[in-house]
């Protein structure tokens, strides 16, 4: 059935590891810099084949497979964390997903970022991020995916700053850095609080002693996961019941960090300064869904937590909704899937919060195809028009671009969620109907809050269909008008690039088709945009592969499939859903569809301007973070460098004067004649020895 | 009076006629070194007084200087010895240093090696004396006086203006003296009040050694035995060692890994005087330096610069 | 004679070592004359074999004697490293004053 042993998954990450040393090193050696491309899609290719070779393994094997570790890592005082793998349904679909999806990211990005100065750079930093990524979603402890975790971060944040020269990246870079810095202080946090209970971070052990906490069946517990239950009981017994509540909300917040997650989003959008292969790898398909990952892996602890689902629940649609709200009046073509992204991720965990991982990491796998396909046509839309975004300057592409055109509707289509074909249809649904399940299994406040966050689900799949639409009939209907951009991405006038100016002269006059080299890649991720819901959808083919691990929620194991959801909620969804995406079609359809009236401009702006516009400048959320938190710690600074100036630095150059006089005070004494020296050293003899007797006969 | 107070006050006298000798650049009066010549001879008594009260205990000038001594002919023969020697050694080592003449110096310097040497022999260091004798005068002393010849300009006059000036005046001569008779005094407030020696590091006895070291050395052959029957010397002791004998012994048992490190010295530094002898003086340099003879190294030019006489010049006039 | 000597007294040659010593530290600073002041670096010695032998005889043993041989050896290297040096100067600036040599001046 399958082709290797499980074990050998512990060496995808390293594969990519290697393929970053090569990399980097080939940046010292400019002239081979363009294998750097085939060495890094070499590497995340093997991961991925490798990956689909243990597949039968680890789904034939019902529970999680977990090899012996690779390697010793931590092991101290109880705490054990080695570098081990663990493998279940739901790992292997994030690894398919990351080492897929980067894959054809990576030799899109090989046409993509031809010509640029950092070129092996990139590919480098990229192998560190399938690294990093790689070891996220296999770690068999939380700390070997903190490691990952923090990895994730640096690839990010040195993708981000790909163009390092620009303020406006390094910027970018140094936003999305700290703000994670806020999420992984909570994952450390929410780290501590289980080692705290369970006496361990190994998945094996405090997973099985939290379900088993939870239901109270203690009969299928053995080894690590006794331990760890014993020892959970005993320190609850012991008043740390804390703990258990608190565990969660820190895992919580970073997953809201990473997977920009209201109040910590702000830093995604302006993640759009990295290339756009970046945005569609790191900031659309994988690394913003690790906090999905890391909340459905650790599902039995939220279930622990009575607030811990609900106020995912709450910032999962307040997400949602404003995401796609401010996505509906950008204009610049990047920015709008970046708070679509936002808006999305608000829908996965919407799914897990709904105690369904099932519909939350459907949906990340759909959206991972969709986006990326989204993202990386924008990206060809950038690269013919030479870095030109704003969707107001550009119209009628379809007959310069026609495969790109199609590409972007299919992409289009499935973020909308069109009925029946399209991926995002049958995931948006099973997150909206198995939120509206737990608003029906449950009661009082809990329900109301299911309730009302379904209901902002299916208000935001309207929003969501217009907003993307809208991109689409503004970039490729319409009459032919384009005014091409100043090329930031790659005319920077680095040494090196010039044979680049002339290859791609004609990048000033008209816009081109890609070559299918980069549309290539396009093509799987469309395939998969349409076909993996009709795969995945109605053959519950991820249900199957979720339910049985850890990452099932316990509620959901009661019964059999046909009791265990409400299936009039479901069938309902389907059409509601169906209604919806076709009605937002129609509005798009109607305000910028081929036949609109307003030209580089926005009808929604002239008729309700002050929305228009609160929703243009993103709600002033980054200014109110500006005032509430950058210029207090702004004046904070001022304070402390005042001090600093004025006193520690006076201090020390008081200090640093004391040696400059004694110096120009015993200047004079290397006079350079040798009769000097002489005579200083006898003076100084005799004055030593007389010193010296002095004391003695006193003594 | 205090001894301690007639020793400092000799080292002041000491000072004064010394710092009165030193080269100013000019003949000096003739009362000058009659003054101190008078002064140094009195603080150079005045010391050997007070050294002989501080450390003889009661001295009876009139039973002479010999009072403490137990055989009382060979002590009076050796003191006398000891003062002699130790007279002629400092004063010429004051006309060492005050002599204007570098060869004049070097000659004074012999007269204190062989000063030196004497005085070695009365503290039964015959052999040491001897070496001294022959490395010092001889070897290291004509060292001195063929790089003296080789390096001093020719001022056969006895006019001391027309010497050199480095040679006839001398620099910082109070602050020099101040600074030696400070460490002098310093160093004669030390009393040294262990005439009997040190038990410990009295090492074994001449008939201990030659029973242990040197067995050989008491058989007598019958050869040996027909010799002194035809001699008419007296027999040699023979369990008493000589000089060089305990010398011998004690350097090369005692000190054997110091011995060889003497050696690497010696042929480091011989290697070190060849490379020093070969070095080239830039050829520029020499010249500027024969232009401009005795000056200092404020008038010489830097390296590299040339010179109006410098062959690159004078090519680039000739074409 | 041993007896004779340590009942005379060593002070009072290690009062003439301690002169000889002083005398010519007192020349090496005064002289300007390198040759002159490389012969007063020999009187000290002077003055430190003197000290060496009176201990020596003072202390009964011979290891005091032993160390002037040592002393010597330093005094040949010196004597042959400072000769040559001297001649090297002395080719360069035609001069022995140790005073035309001030390039280390701080």
């Amino acid at each position: 059935m399958s082709l290797f042993d499980p074990q050998i998954a512990a060496y995808i990450p390293w594969v990519s590891g290697l393929s970053a040393v090569v990399c980097g090193l080939l940046c010292l050696y400019p002239q081979f810099a363009k294998l750097a491309a085939g060495v890094c899609a070499s590497a995340v290719g093997v991961g991925f084949v490798i990956a689909l070779g243990i597949w039968g393994n680890v789904t034939h094997a019902g529970a999680a497979v977990n090899p012996e570790p690779l390697m010793r890592w931590i092991e101290v005082a109880g705490l054990e964390a080695n570098y081990g793998v663990y493998l279940d349904g739901l790992t292997m679909i994030m690894l398919s997903v990351v080492t897929g999806i980067g894959m054809l990211v990576v030799i899109y990005a090989a046409g993509y970022m031809r010509g640029d100065p950092g070129y092996a750079r990139f590919f480098a930093a990229v192998s560190i991020f399938i690294f990093a990524m790689t070891t996220v979603v296999m770690a068999d402890n939380l700390v070997l995916l903190f490691l990952g975790w923090e990895g994730v971060g640096l690839a990010s944040y040195l993708l981000i700053g790909h163009e390092y020269h620009r303020p406006a990246a390094v910027n970018a870079a140094k936003k999305a850095f700290i703000v994670n810095r806020i999420g992984d202080f909570g994952v450390l946090l929410g780290m501590f609080c289980i080692f705290d209970v369970f006496g361990t971070v190994r998945f094996e052990g405090f997973l099985p002693a939290a379900s088993a906490l939870l239901t109270g069946d203690v009969s299928g517990l053995v080894g690590e996961g006794l331990a760890a239950y014993e020892q959970a009981t005993a320190v609850l017994a012991g008043g740390g019941e804390w703990l258990l509540l608190a565990a969660p909300f820190g895992l919580m917040v970073g997953a809201f960090g990473k997977s920009a997650q209201l109040p910590l989003f702000v830093w995604l959008p302006d993640a759009m300064e990295g290339p756009t292969p970046v945005s569609a790898l790191i900031h659309a398909a994988t690394m913003v869904t690790s906090g999905v990952y890391v909340i459905a892996r650790t599902m039995p602890l939220f279930e622990l937590s009575p607030y811990a689902l609900p106020t995912v629940a709450v910032i999962a649609g307040a997400t949602a909704i404003l995401g796609a709200s401010i996505a509906l009046a950008q204009y610049d073509l990047k920015r709008v899937f970046a708070y679509s992204t936002v808006s999305q991720l608000g829908y996965m965990f919407m799914g897990v919060a709904a105690l369904s991982s099932t519909a939350g990491v459907f949906h990340l796998v759909s959206h991972a195809f969709f986006k990326a396909l989204l993202f990386l046509t924008a990206g060809s839309v950038m690269h013919a028009l030479a870095g030109q975004l704003d969707i107001r300057k550009i119209s009628g592409l379809r007959h310069k671009m026609p495969v790109t055109f199609v590409l972007m509707g299919i992409g289009c289509a499935a973020l909308a969620g069109l009925p029946v074909l399209t991926a995002g249809f049958w995931s948006k649904d099973l997150v909206l109907a198995t939120t509206f399940d737990r608003a029906i299994a449950t009661e009082g406040g809990t329900a109301f809050i299911y309730l009302m966050v379904g209901i902002v689900g299916v208000v935001t799949a309207f929003v969501t269909g217009y907003y993307c639409f809208r991109v689409w009939f503004r970039v490729f209907f319409g009459e032919e008008r384009y005014a091409m951009g100043d090329h930031p991405t790659h005319h920077d006038g680095h040494e090196g690039d010039h044979g680049h100016d002339d290859e791609h002269g004609h990048h000033a006059n008209e816009p081109h088709e890609m070559d299918w080299g980069m549309n290539g890649p396009l093509v799987v991720l469309a395939i998969g945009s349409v076909f993996a819901g009709l795969l995945l959808g109605p053959t519950h083919a991820v249900e199957h592969l979720i339910d049985g691990t850890s990452a099932e929620a316990n509620a959901l194991r009661v019964g059999d499939d046909a009791t265990k959801y409400e299936k009039w909620v479901h069938n309902l969804m389907y059409g509601v859903s169906a209604v919806v995406a076709f009605a937002s079609l129609a509005l798009a359809f109607v305000l910028h569809g081929p036949w609109r009236k307003v030209e580089g401009d926005d009808p929604v702006r002239l008729r309700a301007p002050k929305v228009f516009g609160a929703l243009n400048s993103k709600l002033w959320i980054d200014e109110v973070y500006g005032a509430v938190v950058v210029y207090p710690v702004r004046v904070m600074g001022s304070v402390f460098y005042v001090v600093d100036a004025v006193i520690v630095d006076t201090v020390v150059r008081g200090l640093g004067v004391v040696p400059r006089l004694l110096g120009e005070g015993a200047r004079p004494a290397q006079s350079g004649r040798l009769h000097g020296y002489g005579l200083g050293m006898a003076l100084g003899v005799a004055a030593v020895v007389a010193a010296t007797f002095y004391a003695m006969n006193r003594g | 009076m205090d001894p301690q107070l007639v020793l400092y006050l000799a080292s002041v006298c000491g000072a004064i006629a010394l710092w009165l000798l030193m080269p100013r650049g000019r003949a000096l009066p003739w009362w000058r070194g009659g003054l101190a010549a008078m002064i140094g001879v009195g603080a150079l008594g005045a010391g050997w007084l007070s050294a002989g009260v501080r450390w003889w205990g009661e001295v009876d000038l009139a039973g002479g200087l010999a009072g403490g001594g137990g055989d009382a002919g060979l002590s009076v023969l050796a003191v006398a010895y000891y003062y002699v020697f130790s007279g002629v050694a400092i004063l010429s080592a004051v006309r060492v240093i005050t002599h204007t003449k570098p060869v004049y110096s070097a000659l004074w310097f012999v007269m204190v090696v062989v000063a030196t040497s004497g005085l070695l022999v009365s503290l039964a260091a015959e052999f040491m004396a001897f070496a001294m004798l022959i490395i010092y005068g001889g070897a290291i002393l004509v060292t001195y006086m063929f790089v003296i010849m080789l390096a001093s300009q020719s001022s056969p006059e006895d006019v001391i203006e027309e010497q050199p000036e480095y040679d006839r005046a001398s620099t910082e001569p109070v602050w020099a003296v101040v600074a030696g008779f400070v460490l002098l005094a310093a160093l004669l407030s030390v009393g040294f009040d262990a005439p009997t020696g040190n038990p410990d590091a009295v090492g074994m006895s001449d008939a201990e050694i030659i029973e242990t070291r040197l067995a050989e050395r008491l058989v007598v052959t019958e050869e040996d035995e027909a010799r002194q029957a035809l001699s008419s010397t007296p027999a040699v002791d023979a369990t008493a060692l000589s000089n060089s004998e305990r010398l011998g012994l004690d350097l090369f048992e005692g000190h054997p890994l110091a011995i060889e490190l003497a050696g690497v010295i010696l042929l480091v530094a011989l290697i070190g005087a060849v490379v020093i002898a070969k070095t080239k003086v830039p050829e520029e340099i020499a010249r500027n330096a024969a232009a401009t003879p005795g000056a200092g190294g404020a008038t010489v030019r830097p390296t590299g610069e040339a010179g109006p006489d410098s062959p690159e010049v004078l090519g680039s006039t000739r074409s | 004679m041993d007896q004779m000597i340590s009942s005379l007294t060593f002070s009072h040659y290690f009062l003439t070592g301690a002169v000889l010593f002083v005398l010519g530290m007192i020349g090496f600073i005064t002289r300007r004359n390198m040759i002159v002041m490389f012969l007063c670096t020999e009187m000290m010695f002077q003055g430190v074999v003197v000290t060496l032998a009176a201990a020596a005889a003072m202390h009964g043993n011979v290891t005091g004697q032993t160390f002037i041989i040592f002393v010597l050896t330093i005094a040949a290297a010196e004597a042959a490293l400072a000769l040559g040096l001297v001649i090297l100067l002395f080719r360069r600036r035609q001069t022995l004053d140790a005073g035309a040599w001030s390039e280390l001046r701080g």
